[in-house]
């Protein structure tokens, strides 16, 4: 398959996400919520003790526990929903590549999710004037480096989730709080101001969010530059480049043991 | 069975099992068959019978586990990609689209897995739209089409990328008559002008009879009968005897030992009070001499007809028993 086709499979299949998305109003206002209001109530708790230093991370957690989010209900599961609906047969009946599927699944995620994280970013600041120390080149990077690894991570979860029948949704929510406090989305979880103990935070740095949220906290608040952060950003770049390929290589060892069991077309209802 | 011209597809001693609780369970034994370019094919059987593992097979959903298949010359086994570029499906039972977009949007997306430039594929959904009735429809949001706009919807996402074949499984099950027809004519439509092979798995037989140029008839994985369906319904001999009896009877085990008797099949209407059996036979003698039995057994035939044979007469002589009778025995 040429490049053209896997662009505009990809570029169709992010279309696909942010209609569903900005087709429903309501929707956009309820996927808010939780991330402008869980955002709202660490900032006030903070401001209350004292402690206006983590305004800034109650903030920047909101923005980013908006991705989490996305990622855990909107990329991980999609593979099982499509499976139940009948869609992933379409998908495996046709030759698109089903990378260009899983990477417009997440740029399609990434865009939907920004004006949540517009709205979390524009409240916090009106409400709270964190205090900023950025180095925004850093920032960017990392930021960027942070939704590619957290993404490539939901393209993971999504292919290992069509393995699964309908423990797919309690999985999500088992993994949700767990992970959203392990990776410091609202508290520095791992390096010297963390709360954990070392083990602990050995395992934490093996989820991409955790060393993103760490190296956003130094570029944002810290001041440190690229140069400061770079061994965060090279294991952010790892784990993208590794939970890529693992994300296609799952998927197409997945689909083999489904057309050889008979259980990829099987629709859980 | 052979086909005329270009063979589309082509299978020969595909046999496919799955594990089961205890020996495996054979969905597929050996099954052999061509189908030429252009032809409608009907594969058509009980639940159970078979079909579906055909089409999971031919549409590279499914891997067989004995003989080979190839579609339009390419392996389906060890050349899924190539004939992914080919082909299209369509289930009846799917819902195959995303609800919050319109269905235009959705036909849109199914377009570009296959590469088809924007401008194409737009005027692509237009025709399929407007020969399937789709048209005023189309800038509807997925879910609040009827079941059957969203099943013309499906119907056009399988033809969006002009395949030279399509794999229909049950496509007009649970639709009203005139959207059944409808989806009916526009396959005929695409098999006479566009030269596509549609390969139908139904059990639908008066669908199977109107609109395919020949039938397999399958039963337990194997194919008992293919031909075109006036040849089938010839080889059974003379017409088929319905019957009308009273009281209601569950069984009629006794027309098995009538000779000249192929097959029967039967149903009960509480309503009325009487049950109704349609009984293949090779020759008017035993029609009567079915008839005859009945009412050995001290019920009343209330009425008694002959009728032209169709393709479940051709099922039951073959079989024995039919469609529903056949369900029931796997069932049990």
């Amino acid at each position: 398959m040429s490049f053209s086709p896997w662009v505009r499979t990809m570029k169709a299949r992010a279309l696909v996400r942010l209609w569903s998305i900005f087709g429903e109003p309501l929707w956009i206002v309820v996927s808010m919520g939780f991330p402008v209001l869980s955002s709202l109530a660490l900032s006030l708790l903070y401001y209350s003790i004292g402690a206006t230093s983590y305004v800034g991370f109650a903030v920047l957690g909101g923005v980013m526990v908006s991705f989490w989010g996305n990622v855990l209900w909107s990329m991980a599961s999609q593979f099982y929903w499509d499976k139940q609906e009948g869609l992933f047969e379409i998908y495996l009946t046709s030759p698109a590549p089903i990378s260009a599927i899983l990477i417009g699944m997440s740029v399609g995620g990434i865009i939907g999710t920004v004006p949540s994280a517009l709205i979390v970013t524009g409240i916090g600041w009106v409400l709270f004037h964190p205090a900023v120390n950025a180095a925004w080149g850093g920032v960017i990077l990392t930021f960027g480096l942070t939704l590619a690894s957290l993404y490539a991570m939901g393209m993971t979860l999504s292919s290992l989730y069509l393995a699964y029948g309908r423990e797919a949704e309690s999985l999500n929510e088992v993994l949700q709080e767990p992970v959203s406090m392990l990776s410091g989305l609202y508290f520095p979880s791992i390096g010297s101001r963390s709360p954990f103990p070392l083990a602990i935070q050995a395992a934490a740095s093996l989820i991409p969010l955790t060393i993103g949220m760490d190296a956003l906290r130094k570029t944002l608040f810290y001041g440190n530059d690229i140069g400061q952060v770079w061994p965060d950003l090279a294991i952010l770049a790892v784990m993208a480049v590794v939970l890529l390929f693992l994300s296609t290589y799952t998927l197409k060892y997945l689909e083999n043991v489904g057309r050889r069991d008979g259980t990829i077309a099987v629709r859980i209802r | 069975m052979a086909s005329k011209g270009t063979v589309s597809v082509e299978v020969s001693g595909l046999r496919r099992e799955f594990k089961g609780k205890g020996s495996p369970v054979v969905a597929l034994d050996g099954v052999s068959l061509k189908v030429g370019q252009g032809e409608i094919f009907g594969v058509l059987g009980p639940n159970g019978a078979g079909k579906t593992t055909m089409i999971r097979i031919l549409s590279t959903l499914l891997l067989p586990t004995g003989g080979w298949a190839k579609v339009m010359g390419f392996d389906v086994e060890h050349e899924p990609e190539k004939v992914r570029r080919v082909i299209n499906m369509a289930s009846g039972a799917e819902k195959a689209g995303y609800d919050f977009i319109s269905a235009k949007r959705n036909l849109w997306f199914f377009s570009q897995l296959y590469g088809i430039p924007s401008e194409i594929a737009e005027k692509r959904i237009m025709e399929l739209s407007e020969m399937l009735g789709l048209t005023k429809y189309l800038d509807r949001k997925f879910y609040a089409l009827s079941t059957g706009y969203r099943q013309r919807a499906t119907i056009a996402r399988a033809f969006v990328n002009e395949p030279k074949v399509v794999f229909l499984d049950e496509p007009t099950i649970g639709l009203d008559v005139m959207t059944a027809r409808s989806i009916r004519e526009f396959l005929q439509e695409q098999a006479r002008q566009s030269g596509r092979t549609i390969i139908l798995a139904s059990h639908n037989m008066a669908e199977v009879e109107a609109i395919c140029d020949r039938v397999a008839i399958i039963d337990k994985g194997k194919i008992i009968a293919a031909g075109t369906p006036d040849d089938l319904k010839r080889s059974l001999g003379a017409p088929a005897l319905v019957m009308e009896v009273s009281p209601p009877q569950s069984g009629f085990e006794m027309l098995s030992t009538v000779a000249g008797v192929k097959g029967f099949t039967s149903s009960t209407e509480e309503e009325r009070g009487l049950s109704t059996v349609q009984i293949v036979v090779e020759t008017d003698a035993a029609a009567r001499a079915a008839e005859d039995a009945v009412k050995k057994q001290g019920l009343k035939v209330v009425a008694s007809w002959r009728k032209q044979a169709t393709l479940e007469e051709v099922f039951v002589a073959l079989v024995g028993r039919g469609f529903k009778e056949r369900e029931e025995q796997d069932v049990v």
